[in-house]
């Protein structure tokens, strides 16, 4: 099978026998996708300057199964560019496309999501926001995160004055036996992706790590350990 | 067919090389028993000889047989400036240029996240010590422009600069005698962000 200019970011490279590189990409119409790129590693290759993550690029490969061959990255154009904090934010978001997106599993609206948190990010806005907005996009296209304007069951309205909790698998619900207890404004802000006011991040937060941390397992984000090292030093 | 232990042990010991599978081992192995035992000989007794005497160097980092290497005690070397690189290559093109003077230090790595490697595993907290030895006075970040090389630089910087040190940044963009209608896209764009002011 071949398959011509689709539309796709580097999520990560490794290395891959003698003078290869083992590319994870994350397209629009294939979802996420392991291709190799063949002597990449070569000293004159001239596609390894290409494969650059965080930038919209045109990929095509060939083969079926597991060992796809990349044989064109073309760069889409200015997608602006990470730097500084905003990197690691970059890398984060790659980690949770990594560690949670099955292969080969299209997911066209999660990808407009992504790209428009590294736009985002590359025009320094604020980063909590713009994670909290692409962890909920991510969780919700994974089927993971429940609606959060409506209680689970009864389907009633989350009303912007009341008090909820929110049960893994099942979603929002009004008398939470254990756990954090949840703003409906918050709820309500959240599933509008409004994070303005400093309860609604707070609050978001907590949310989203307690989503995350189940979906995750115990194995902790590599991001995430690698800030909290920086910042012992 | 079952091979002696020495042999077998010798194929499984060469697969520690990077892009060797047991194939390229056994021929290896075969090769260094059968047909070259001077070389064999040499082999081994170099690779022992490098394991004993090659430690890293206690001001760069970099491999030396000395504490501190020839490098860093040379004395034609300007003290005030201090390069960082990310592996001993990187440290070797630097000095083929001969448009540097000064001392490095090299991190034997970048921070690379997504590989879990973290400032623990470089050398990020004796890069700090040996900067702020008092005669350092511009730390000059020549990690690679990928994406791991930028947030090393980036983290480096931070931590640097928080300690009151002048950190700078190799330059990208163009390369020399580089004609535009040859240059890939992303390197023009970038060189037209980093633009200076002439």
């Amino acid at each position: 099978m071949r398959v011509d200019g689709e539309q796709g970011y580097i999520l990560h490279t490794h290395a891959y026998r003698e003078t290869s590189l083992l590319v994870e990409v994350f397209t629009l119409h294939r979802g996420r996708v392991s291709l190799v790129a063949r002597g990449a590693r070569r000293p004159h290759s001239a596609i390894r300057a290409r494969l650059l993550a965080f930038q919209p690029l045109w990929l095509s490969w060939f083969g079926k199964g597991g060992l796809r061959t990349l044989h064109a990255a073309e760069w889409q154009g200015d997608g602006g560019s990470l730097s500084g904090a905003a990197l690691m934010c970059g890398f984060y978001l790659n980690e949770l496309l990594l560690r949670l997106l099955p292969q080969d599993d299209p997911h066209e609206g999660l990808y407009g999501h992504y790209a428009q948190a590294l736009r985002d990010l590359a025009d320094g806005a604020e980063a909590e926001p713009v994670l909290r907005r692409f962890e909920l996009a991510l969780l919700s296209e994974l089927g993971y995160a429940q609606t959060l304007t409506h209680v689970a069951g009864s389907g009633e309205a989350v009303r912007p004055a009341g008090h909820y909790g929110y049960v893994l698998e099942r979603g929002v619900v009004v008398d939470p036996e254990a756990g954090p207890v949840f703003a409906g404004r918050t709820l309500l802000a959240m599933a509008a992706g409004d994070y303005s006011d400093p309860r609604t991040l707070a609050e978001g937060k907590l949310l989203m790590r307690l989503l995350l941390a189940h979906y995750l397992g115990d194995k902790p984000l590599a991001t995430r350990q690698l800030l909290v090292d920086l910042q012992r030093i | 067919m079952k091979l002696p232990g020495t042999l077998e042990a010798l194929i499984d010991a060469l697969r520690v090389l990077p892009g060797v599978g047991p194939k390229s081992a056994a021929r290896m192995a075969y090769h260094l028993v059968q047909r070259d035992r001077a070389g064999a000989k040499r082999l081994s007794d170099s690779l022992k000889a490098a394991l004993e005497k090659l430690h890293h160097c206690e001001r760069c980092n970099n491999f030396s047989e000395t504490p501190v290497c020839e490098l860093c005690s040379s004395p034609r070397r300007d003290p005030r400036l201090l390069c960082v690189v990310e592996m001993p290559v990187d440290l070797n093109r630097m000095e083929e240029t001969q448009a540097y003077k000064g001392l490095y230090f090299v991190l034997m790595g970048r921070l690379s996240p997504l590989d879990g490697i973290g400032p623990k595993e470089i050398g990020l907290e004796r890069l700090l010590k040996r900067a702020q030895d008092g005669v350092t006075e511009e730390v000059v970040l020549a990690t690679n422009y990928t994406v791991e090389g930028e947030a090393t630089a980036h983290y480096v910087s931070e931590l640097l600069k928080a300690r009151g040190l002048k950190v700078s940044r190799i330059a990208r963009g163009i390369p020399a005698g580089g004609e535009l209608e040859y240059v890939d896209a992303m390197t023009i764009a970038q060189a037209f962000t980093d633009r200076r002011p002439l």
